[in-house]
């Protein structure tokens, strides 16, 4: 089997998904939803669907918002508001890497059972964009540290993405409205600058965004 | 021109933000009663959209629409004595986002594809957060937080299951446009793997939005930290709206002939919603957090009527209408609570039958409606969903339905007892509330109440043909 380009970066993205699980501190994480964000904005070029005007710009603010303007923010915020870089894990790493690994097996595995004739050229396209979307819901259930929980949802955003705008042109018109979940994770990132600027102590523990109960 | 109905709340929301206290206030109200009146126009005429493939005015759109508007109305005349009471800092904000929501969930209302009910949908947690944090507490920012977090992953579960959609659709060869008119014509020829797929996927995403377990831990906490005019409308109707964004996409799933599978899945998640409630309602200590999870029981009553079809379909939305007209009141009523004892605790409160008889009448009422007795609406809806889950068959899901109603009436019950009834131990007994019952502030919940009691012995034609149109396309009726 000869890999072509797509499947090429898209293998980079696996590994940054395990590196994911593995890391300890938010400026990693940070790299690496700017790095997946960029990848996965530009895969729909090399996919081969016909590309309109509109398409080629929506698909350049999304390499812009995700890549850049969000990875961004997120690093002014910790550096401005001196936010806790440690991620505080529930589930511990090692588990964590183990449950990765579990993860890009199982994607493999269901991508194939599924076989979704549009994509079945690009052998990494569903098992990445799977494994993107549980590891971001698996960062926002295991991470107590709130700006990993965004990356999180980010990460998920970016899974969303990559399976939207590769299966059909019609499903891509959809994702591209996808944008305006970033507005969402903004919200979220000025909530923690302000539970921030508002706490005298400073971390973004959710644990401290816990004494509403149940 | 059906886009002026939302076009209107959404340009006066804009203005609202620049504009002074007391005209803000005016303003409220104001576009509460064009609002009110563009919805009857609505209902009267019923016309075409100006962009036919994005808006349509259906029957299911146009039941919420005028519960929304009805809703908003009378909840704006009393917020403007609640804004006086009480001391909120940006005011301007609050009354701009209370009619951008306002817009935005009549969006959803009358969205008839599925991207813009999706940015309706959305938007409403945009416009709705705002509202959250109006006392800018650090629990108001917590809940806010939860909110939009929980929301949002729940909305990218919803553009996951649209995208399933399309992807159904090319797998079955099929050219409409993504409305969900066309797709209901069209329904046969979609892929029925993928369908089913989407389905679960915006049922997850929307069903977090609607508070459904266990997608629900947002609810109790915003609706808490809200002040209570912005809770009687999360409650009243950004449930009901999240709900029809299920709703219609089950509509595509009857025509498909996919409407037992929708309908297990719905009944699971109902009966689950309502398991948690009669959980956790029992140990509820805060008065506005028993009325959320009353909220999230109310929520899983009405998916487990419209899972179970026939004439479950119907009970399920006669309890959508009375269930906002109640439970706003009650949200109303809890304003008066907490204005009057200055605590949201249980304990704190007491003696409301003395101290503030009018909203012990409101509450009172309230709750009874809302735990199902006989004159109110919830009672019939409730009655129509248990004859309809044993004529379908349901008997254990049934049985699990009753025993929990019981558990969360004796929940609800003993909570209202005591803020009713009990001695007022904190302060001194003999020191009048300073809290004056204001007209404005007890006639709305007043008005809600008659309005459910006479929809209960006296139902226009219209509104029933109406009800009737909108549950026969998901396999309902009163046969």
């Amino acid at each position: 089997m000869i890999l072509n380009p797509v499947d090429t970066i898209l293998s980079l993205v696996l590994l940054s998904v395990l590196f994911a699980f593995g890391a300890s501190r938010i400026p990693g994480l940070i790299k690496v939803i700017a790095f997946q964000g960029i990848v996965v904005s530009i895969v729909p070029f090399f996919i081969g669907h016909e590309m309109a005007l509109g398409g080629t710009v929506f698909t350049i603010a999304t390499l812009i918002i995700r890549g850049i303007i969000i990875p961004m923010s997120i690093y002014i915020a910790i550096k401005k508001v001196a936010i806790k870089r440690e991620v505080e894990p529930i589930v511990g790493f090692h588990a964590s890497l183990l449950f990765g690994l579990g993860l890009i097996v199982a994607a493999t595995y269901i991508s194939r059972e599924l076989n979704i004739p549009s994509v079945s050229d690009f052998t990494l396209l569903f098992p990445t964009a799977i494994a993107l979307l549980v590891t971001g819901m698996f960062l926002l259930i295991a991470r107590r540290n709130a700006i990993a929980m965004v990356i999180g949802y980010i990460m998920m955003e970016n899974g969303i993405y990559l399976i939207g705008t590769t299966i059909s042109v019609r499903a891509r018109h959809i994702v591209e409205f996808g944008i305006l979940l970033d507005i969402l994770a903004g919200v979220m990132i000025m909530a923690i600058i302000l539970q921030n600027i508002k706490q005298t102590f400073d971390d973004v523990d959710t644990a401290n965004l816990r004494t509403l109960k149940e | 021109m059906v886009e002026i109905v939302f076009l209107t709340p959404f340009i006066t929301g804009i203005i609202a933000f620049f504009l002074p206290k007391a005209i803000g206030r005016s303003f409220l109200v104001g576009t509460g009663a064009i609002h009110l009146c563009l919805s009857l126009l609505l209902w009267k005429n019923r016309p075409e959209a100006f962009f036919k493939n994005y808006f349509a005015v259906t029957p299911e759109g146009l039941l919420s629409l005028l519960v929304i508007s009805l809703l908003f109305f009378l909840i704006s005349i009393y917020t403007i004595s609640y804004l006086k009471e009480s001391e909120i800092k940006s005011e301007n904000i609050f009354t701009g986002s209370m009619l951008l929501f306002l817009s935005t969930m009549t969006m959803v209302t009358l969205s008839d594809h599925i991207m813009v009910m999706w940015i309706a949908i959305e938007a409403t947690t945009l416009a709705s957060a705002p509202l959250i944090f109006t006392y800018r507490t650090p629990a108001a920012l917590e809940a806010t937080w939860k909110y939009v977090l929980i929301c949002s992953v729940g909305i990218a579960m919803a553009l996951l299951g649209s995208v399933f959609i399309t992807l159904a659709m090319d797998i079955g060869n099929v050219d409409a446009p993504l409305s969900f008119s066309a797709l209901t014509e069209v329904a046969k020829e979609i892929n029925p793997t993928w369908l089913k797929a989407g389905f679960v996927f915006i049922l997850v995403g929307y069903g977090t939005k609607m508070g459904l377990a266990p997608m629900h831990t947002w609810l109790p906490d915003a609706h808490s930290e809200a002040p209570s005019p912005a809770s009687a409308l999360l409650s009243g109707v950004l449930l009901n709206c999240a709900y029809l964004g299920i709703f219609k996409t089950n509509k595509i799933m009857h025509a498909a002939g996919l409407g037992d599978f929708s309908g297990t899945i719905l009944i699971v998640f109902g009966l689950m919603s309502i398991l948690a409630a009669a959980t956790f309602i029992l140990k509820q200590n805060e008065y506005k957090r028993m009325l959320a999870y009353s909220s999230i029981e109310n929520m899983g009553i009405i998916a487990f009527g419209t899972g179970i079809g026939g004439i479950g379909v119907y009970g399920a939305v006669i309890c959508m209408i009375h269930h906002s007209l109640i439970k706003s009141s009650l949200f109303l009523s809890s304003g008066n609570i907490l204005l009057g004892y200055g605590d949201r605790f249980i304990r704190n409160t007491g003696d409301m039958v003395r101290r503030m008889p009018k909203t012990f009448i409101a509450f009172f009422g309230g709750f009874a409606g809302i735990s199902g007795f006989p004159p109110f609406g919830i009672f019939i809806g409730e009655m129509f969903i248990i004859v309809g889950a044993f004529r379908a068959g349901h008997y254990v899901a049934a049985s699990i339905f009753i025993l929990s109603l019981c558990v969360i009436f004796a929940g609800f019950a003993n909570q209202a007892m005591k803020i009713s009834f009990d001695d007022y131990k904190k302060g001194d007994p003999d020191k009048a509330s300073h809290f004056k019952e204001r007209a404005s502030m007890v006639w709305p919940q007043f008005i809600l109440l008659l309005t459910s009691l006479i929809l209960c012995f006296y139902m226009p034609d219209t509104l029933y043909q109406t009800i009737i149109d909108a549950v026969t396309a998901i396999g309902g009726g009163l046969k």
